[in-house]
Formats: C-alpha cells, sequence, structure tokens
C-alpha cells in the first residue's frame, strides 16, 4: 500500500515537472477524481506541491479549492451533440494533414537522399553522372576514342625536381608556343593500352573483386584492333 | 483493486520479458556491413559461378560471359566478350589458398604499409547495410563502402544473401555520382555452374599459365625506386622487377582499392609526353622524370581520383640510401 502511494507521489511529482507519462497522468486523474477515504492523499499532495512551486516562484498563494465548483459547472454542461459526418469530416481532414506530411517527409528524404551515397538510385547509371573534373580541360589534341587526355606539360625535361608536373600549365604557355607535338598519338594511345591492360590483370589477383578488373580491361579498348 | 493492478503489471512484464526474449534467441545473426564485404572476397575465390556480366561507364555497355571454376583447390577463369570485337580469355587464376595482400588485409589482418603504419580497412572506409535487392533474380544485401578520405572512391556493393558472393559493384566518385557499374544480370553458383566444355581440356593441357602467388608485400627483388607518398593505407601487393625492355611494375592495394605504377626507362617510353588521362573509372597519369641521366616515363593507374594519382605520380622517386652513380 505505501509503496503504491509512494509511486503515486512519485507520479504526481513527475506531472508537476512535465514529465509525466501518459499512463501516470492518466492514473492520477483517477485518483484525484476519487475523493473518497484514503485517496484523498493524491489529490493533498498535488495540491501541497502546487502551493511549495507557487511559494518558490513568489506568486500569492491562496487555500481557495476552484476544482469542486469547476467540476460541477461541467457536469450541469449540456453535452455537446456531435453530428456523425462533421466527426467523419474531421477525421478525414486530419487524415488529409497526416497523408500531406508524410507526403512531404518522403519526398524531403528523396532531396536529401539524392544529395548523398544513401541513394538507391545512385546505382541507376546516367550519362550525365560523370565526373565533371575528369572532362577533358587540356589542350584541343585530337585524340582517338577512349581517351580524353589532359596534357599538363610540356616536351621539356622535367629534370630532378618533382613539383614540376604539377605546376599550372599557365606556366607552359608562357613559352608563347604551342605545345609541340613529338609523340605519335597511335604510340601514346597503345602505350596507356598496354600498361592499362597490365594493371588491370594484376588488379584482378590483387584485389578482392572477382571478376570486375577483367570487365574493366575489355573496356579499355584493349581487345586487338589494328592500328 | 490493487491486486487487479499488480495482475496488469505483471501481465505487462510477461509481454515485455516475450519480447526481449524472442529477440534475443531468435533473431538472426546480424552481421555487420564489414563482415559481407570481407566475407564477399572470399566467395570469390572458393566458389565455381558462372554467368553473364554488364559493365557500364558514361552510357558505354558492355556484356561478358564469366566463368569462375574451382576445381580440386585450383582456379580456372573464362572470360568472353559478347559484344565488340570477338575476344576471349581463359587463364589459371590463384590457387584457392593463396592470401594476397587484399585478402589479408579484408581479412582483417593489418599490414604494413611503410613506415610504421597499420592499414585497417575499417580506418579507411565506413561500412553501411543499406537494405535490400534483387540483382540477377536473387536477394542481395546492399552495402555502402564510404571513403574516410579523398584519395580513394566508394563503392555500392549489392551481396547474395545466399552465397555471399558479389554481384554488383558501383565505383562512386566524392560527389556520390556513379563512375562506373559491374553488375551480373544472370549467374549460376555452385554445382550448376561447374558444367563447362572447356575446363578439361585447360586442366589437361595446363594451358594458361599460373600466376605466381606473391603472399607477402615485401618486394621480390629490389627495386631503384620508392613510393615517398601514398594515401593512407595502401600496401605493396605486388610488384614485377625490371624487364629487358626496361619497365617494372608495383602495386598496391588498400584492400578494395588498386592501383600500379610503372616505371619505364624503354625507348618507346621516351618521347612520351606527361599526360593524365582517364578510361571509365581508370585514371592514367604519366609522368617523365629524370634520373641518373636517364628519361623514365613514371606511369600511375588505377580506379582512384585524378588528384591522388597525380600526387603518387610526383612521389615516386628513386630510393634515395642507394649510391648514385654519375
Amino acid at each position: 500500500m505505501s509503496d503504491y502511494e509512494d509511486r503515486l507521489g512519485e507520479s504526481v511529482s513527475a506531472l508537476m515537472d512535465g514529465e509525466a507519462t501518459e499512463f501516470e497522468t492518466h492514473r492520477i486523474l483517477k485518483e484525484v477524481g476519487d475523493t473518497s477515504g484514503a485517496r484523498c492523499s493524491a489529490r493533498d499532495k498535488w495540491q501541497r506541491y502546487q502551493m511549495a512551486s507557487s511559494v518558490m516562484t513568489g506568486e500569492p498563494v491562496s487555500k481557495i479549492d476552484l476544482s469542486g465548483a469547476i467540476s460541477a459547472a461541467i457536469d450541469l454542461e449540456n453535452a455537446h451533440r456531435i453530428n456523425p459526418l462533421t466527426r467523419h469530416a474531421g477525421s478525414a481532414g486530419r487524415f488529409a494533414i497526416a497523408a500531406s506530411v508524410a507526403m512531404v517527409a518522403i519526398l524531403g528524404v528523396q532531396q536529401l537522399n539524392n544529395g548523398g551515397l544513401e541513394n538507391a538510385d545512385a546505382i541507376q547509371f546516367a550519362e550525365v553522372a560523370v565526373d565533371e573534373a575528369l572532362q577533358n580541360t587540356g589542350p584541343a589534341l585530337q585524340f582517338p576514342a577512349g581517351f580524353q587526355p589532359n596534357i599538363q606539360a610540356r616536351t621539356v625535361s622535367v629534370g630532378s625536381n618533382n613539383q614540376t608536373s604539377r605546376q599550372p600549365i599557365a606556366k607552359t604557355i608562357k613559352v608563347g608556343q604551342p605545345i609541340k607535338k613529338q609523340f605519335s598519338e597511335v604510340e601514346l594511345r597503345s602505350y596507356l593500352n598496354d600498361i592499362i591492360l597490365d594493371h588491370s590483370s594484376h588488379a584482378a589477383l590483387n584485389s578482392s573483386q572477382g571478376m570486375l578488373p577483367f570487365a574493366r580491361a575489355t573496356m579499355n579498348g584493349v581487345a586487338p584492333e589494328p592500328e | 483493486m490493487l491486486v487487479k493492478f499488480w495482475f496488469k503489471n505483471i501481465k505487462l512484464a510477461a509481454i515485455v520479458a516475450a519480447i526481449f526474449v524472442h529477440g534475443s534467441i531468435f533473431a538472426e545473426p546480424m552481421s555487420s556491413g564489414y563482415d559481407l564485404v570481407t566475407g564477399m572476397t572470399n566467395a570469390s575465390k572458393s566458389l565455381s559461378y558462372a554467368g553473364l556480366v554488364t559493365y557500364e561507364y558514361r552510357g558505354n555497355l558492355r556484356s561478358i560471359k564469366v566463368a569462375h571454376i574451382v576445381r580440386d583447390g585450383k582456379t580456372y577463369e573464362r572470360i568472353q566478350h559478347m559484344d565488340g570485337p570477338e575476344s576471349e580469355v581463359v587463364r589459371r587464376g590463384d590457387d584457392t589458398d593463396c592470401m594476397r595482400a587484399a585478402d589479408l588485409l579484408l581479412g582483417g589482418r593489418p599490414l604494413k604499409s611503410g613506415d610504421d603504419n597499420y592499414a585497417h580497412l575499417r580506418d579507411l572506409y565506413d561500412f553501411h547495410i543499406r537494405g535490400d535487392a534483387r540483382i540477377a533474380g536473387r536477394s542481395v544485401s546492399v552495402v555502402h563502402v564510404i571513403p574516410k578520405d579523398r584519395f580513394r572512391y566508394g563503392y555500392i556493393v549489392a551481396i547474395d544473401k545466399q552465397s555471399g558472393l558479389m554481384l554488383q559493384s558501383v565505383l562512386m566518385n566524392h560527389d556520390s555520382k556513379p563512375m562506373e557499374r559491374f553488375q551480373f544480370i544472370d549467374v549460376a553458383i555452385g554445382a550448376s555452374a561447374n558444367n563447362v566444355e572447356w575446363l578439361p581440356s585447360l586442366m589437361t593441357s595446363g594451358g594458361a599459365e599460373e600466376p605466381v602467388c606473391q603472399q607477402d608485400n615485401t618486394p621480390p627483388s629490389p627495386s631503384a625506386w620508392e613510393s615517398r607518398w601514398r594515401p593512407p593505407g595502401f600496401v605493396l601487393s605486388s610488384s614485377s622487377p625490371v624487364d629487358p625492355d626496361g619497365r617494372e611494375s608495383m602495386m598496391y592495394t588498400d584492400g578494395l582499392a588498386v592501383f600500379s605504377v610503372f616505371i619505364d626507362a624503354s625507348e618507346s617510353s621516351q618521347s612520351l609526353p606527361s599526360v593524365e588521362a582517364n578510361v571509365g573509372a581508370t585514371v592514367v597519369a604519366l609522368r617523365k622524370a629524370k634520373f641518373n641521366n636517364r628519361q623514365y616515363a613514371v606511369t600511375v593507374v588505377g580506379e582512384i581520383p585524378r588528384s591522388t594519382a597525380a600526387r603518387i605520380a610526383v612521389a615516386m622517386g628513386p630510393i634515395r640510401r642507394l649510391p648514385i652513380n654519375r
């Protein structure tokens, strides 16, 4: 019994702090409404707590209990008749609101997803979805299909300075000459093809991706073509 | 009344207990995305499978018929291109017990990478299971593999629930855009894949050469070149010494991504320009370097961001402690 009252007291305290669960609130309301005998304790406790809180916040403390009069007045009031149609319309309206909120949520989530890796649609491959940075930004150089070369540098010796090949293209331009073509495109292409094929066959053994590197090798135009 | 209340409480407790007990006893063992990805390597080596694959990049599509057959611990592979110029590759793969660097990394074993750094796949990527899908008529788990730095790309992989085989792999760039997609459209796994007519001839002829299983990540022959910078986590997985033409290569992997470095002093490389190119997801960064009065073409190839490839190429240099002949 006392255990139960203790817990009821805790619930009342929680309700004061606005932390009571729905279950607790219902129980307190039930207890408070029952004014007979020992059950008054919850009601008393509630009043005491309210008083203490008023004192602490410096509000005027009154011992007038309005609750009886208010509940009597409520009892006297005619119950509003609820038109069944309106009631249904009301719930339909609520449903509509809920549905539109859900819709917004779904759209919103999709919007969010579109920006992130989480997007399942990312699996849908599109041509536009190519790293734009990988597009050819280099000088206009006729180049066989497959490659988009970005010639950064130059035909001069790089020397021992490791940074040179990362230097901006402006430096090359300063020479005031178009980039000389001292190499054959076919040669370069076949050299790169060769290297990519080599890489792919290594990768097939050394990566975890099974057959994937072979597929890449296929794509890279390794299939023999007369040059 | 009080009795009734307690009775209610007991009922509630019973329900809660039932949920918890049920959850812990009967729930399927949940494997993490990391486990799925590491298991996928094993499956791709140890299982026999045959099927049709599409490979796609930038609106280009190729279809390829692949077969990976494991017999008596040996692996046989056949790759047939179904469109474009006719071509077919039949080869002996690694023995199934060959553990290469990528396998070790994926097995969760840290490998030494350079100067006392230990690489672990989980330090490099985040693994997230993103639900279920259906690929090649099979039920798969979709795992997003997201890199923790900008030196490598991410993947979306779809892993067969039954066998653990990877049935789809999409390489994602840093803007979360797909760069290439590899996907099975039909696959037979296990015994049903084993029935292939070309296998006996390959087994008896010994036709395709057997690759050398390079298990440890120490180069078999000392190279005069070293990599002074690599993205964290990349370890040497194989290397080939200088060939008669003057070309040597090294391959590095972080367990998922792979790049190769070629160092070429051959005649044919002399006239090449410094160039960066990409084919699909594969990037090539060629840089000319001069060392001991010789011109070298240093080429980095791999499925890595272009900036990474360029940086790796720049950081390749002759080993400093070797005496330099003048």
